[in-house]
């Protein structure tokens, strides 16, 4: 017997009223004459009878029904109270966590002022000994001069505690002190040549 | 119609700020919501619990709801959301319960001369392998066979409730039907149910 060739889909559809008024008046016309459809329709409204009756039987307690509006805003409520609870913890955090970036502000701050204090005190341990000062004003030709008066200083300090301990004429020493005024301020080789010092002390003291 | 404009009503009336509109939403559906989450989960208690929240959720979810589609099918695809994880929650811990107590069932007492207790049971037996037999098509195809069949849903509204292809739930549909069909028909035959 050649299968028919309206689908079994049809069928179900029929049985569970899903066609369209003209799909089912067409289909019912087929029906009429074909016997294989007839039977699956006949089968699947027995399923289907079947099915709702035995979900009929299913009763719902009305205890349940009764109570689902109170359960219903008894959850909300819950949550509105944790969520209320959630908010103030959560607050509480924040003002922790605001304390603790407070403190975090503080720590750093103090470890800024620890590096520079700590940077002051080594700074001054390493500091070049003091000696010869020069300014950052002053020209590469003035900083040679002052140099070279300061050394001129030194060597005519050192001369003079030599020829001291020569034992040299006093006069000889106190003219070594006019030098020494007259050296200070001033360029040495400007030094008036009026001024009559011994070689040796010129030497000692240019150091050249 | 007048059913959609009376539930956007309500929804509207509630997004005003009126509390009792929500309560004649739940007085309208929590029957529908309930039933088809007891057909979808075979338990009281839980169903009673996923109902409570599919409420809860739409309240907290209605303030933002807009009417594309019915105020039903939204409360419906929020269960059926539900029914999903409810499985796959069950299918992570499975418990194991015994069938009697999953749906109690009356008492087997002659209520009247004319009641038959042997007859009461055999169709309570009847009703118990239908429904083990809808338990057993795939989660797909047992949803859509509940909400069009036992819900009343139209195709295209099972199809958003799902969020499938109208399509596709008929396939789901047929494929049921037929599977039921394999399941059953050999039982009635013999007149076994």
């Amino acid at each position: 017997m050649p299968k028919c060739k309206k689908s079994e889909g049809q069928a179900i559809d029929y049985a569970s009223k899903l066609l369209s008024t003209a799909e089912a008046a067409s289909f019912e016309q087929h029906l009429k004459n074909c016997s294989e459809c007839k039977e699956a329709v006949e089968s699947f409204t027995t399923l289907l009878n079947l099915t709702d009756m035995a979900e009929q039987e299913v009763a719902l307690p009305d205890a349940a029904l009764r109570d689902i509006e109170m359960n219903v805003y008894k959850r909300l409520a819950a949550t509105q109270q944790d969520e209320s609870l959630f908010s103030r913890v959560r607050g509480y955090f924040a003002n922790i966590e605001s304390l603790f970036r407070w403190h975090k502000t503080a720590a750093a701050s103090t470890i800024v002022i620890a590096m520079i204090t700590a940077a002051v005190l080594v700074g001054e341990l390493f500091q070049p000994e003091v000696g010869l000062q020069l300014t950052e004003s002053q020209s590469a030709d003035a900083r040679m001069e002052e140099y070279l008066q300061q050394d001129i200083q030194r060597h005519l300090d050192d001369a003079m505690i030599t020829h001291h301990l020569r034992n040299d004429a006093w006069e000889t020493e106190s003219h070594l002190h006019r030098v020494q005024e007259q050296a200070q301020g001033t360029n040495w080789m400007k030094v008036p040549q009026t001024l009559s010092v011994s070689n040796t002390i010129k030497t000692a003291a240019t150091g050249y | 119609m007048d059913k959609l404009i009376d539930d956007e009503m309500l929804v509207a009336q509630f997004q005003a700020g009126r509390q009792n509109a929500f309560d004649e939403l739940m007085k309208r559906y929590k029957s529908k919501i309930f039933s088809y989450l007891l057909r979808s989960v075979r338990n009281y208690e839980d169903a009673e619990d996923i109902t409570i929240e599919v409420f809860f959720k739409a309240y907290r979810a209605l303030e933002h709801w807009q009417p594309k589609a019915k105020f039903s099918t939204w409360l419906y695809k929020i269960a059926a959301n539900l029914v999903i994880d409810y499985h796959r929650a069950k299918a992570r811990h499975p418990v194991y319960a015994l069938e009697d107590m999953e749906i109690p069932e009356a008492n087997l007492v002659a209520t009247d001369q004319y009641s038959n207790p042997v007859k009461e049971l055999e169709e309570k037996e009847r009703g118990r392998i239908i429904r083990e037999a809808v338990d057993q098509l795939s989660p797909k195809q047992k949803a859509v066979f509940i909400l069009n069949r036992y819900e009343g849903l139209q195709l295209k509204e099972v199809a958003e409730t799902l969020g499938m292809a109208e399509g596709t739930v008929k396939i789901h549909l047929h494929r049921a039907m037929k599977r039921l069909q394999t399941m059953l028909h050999s039982l009635w035959e013999n007149n076994e149910i």
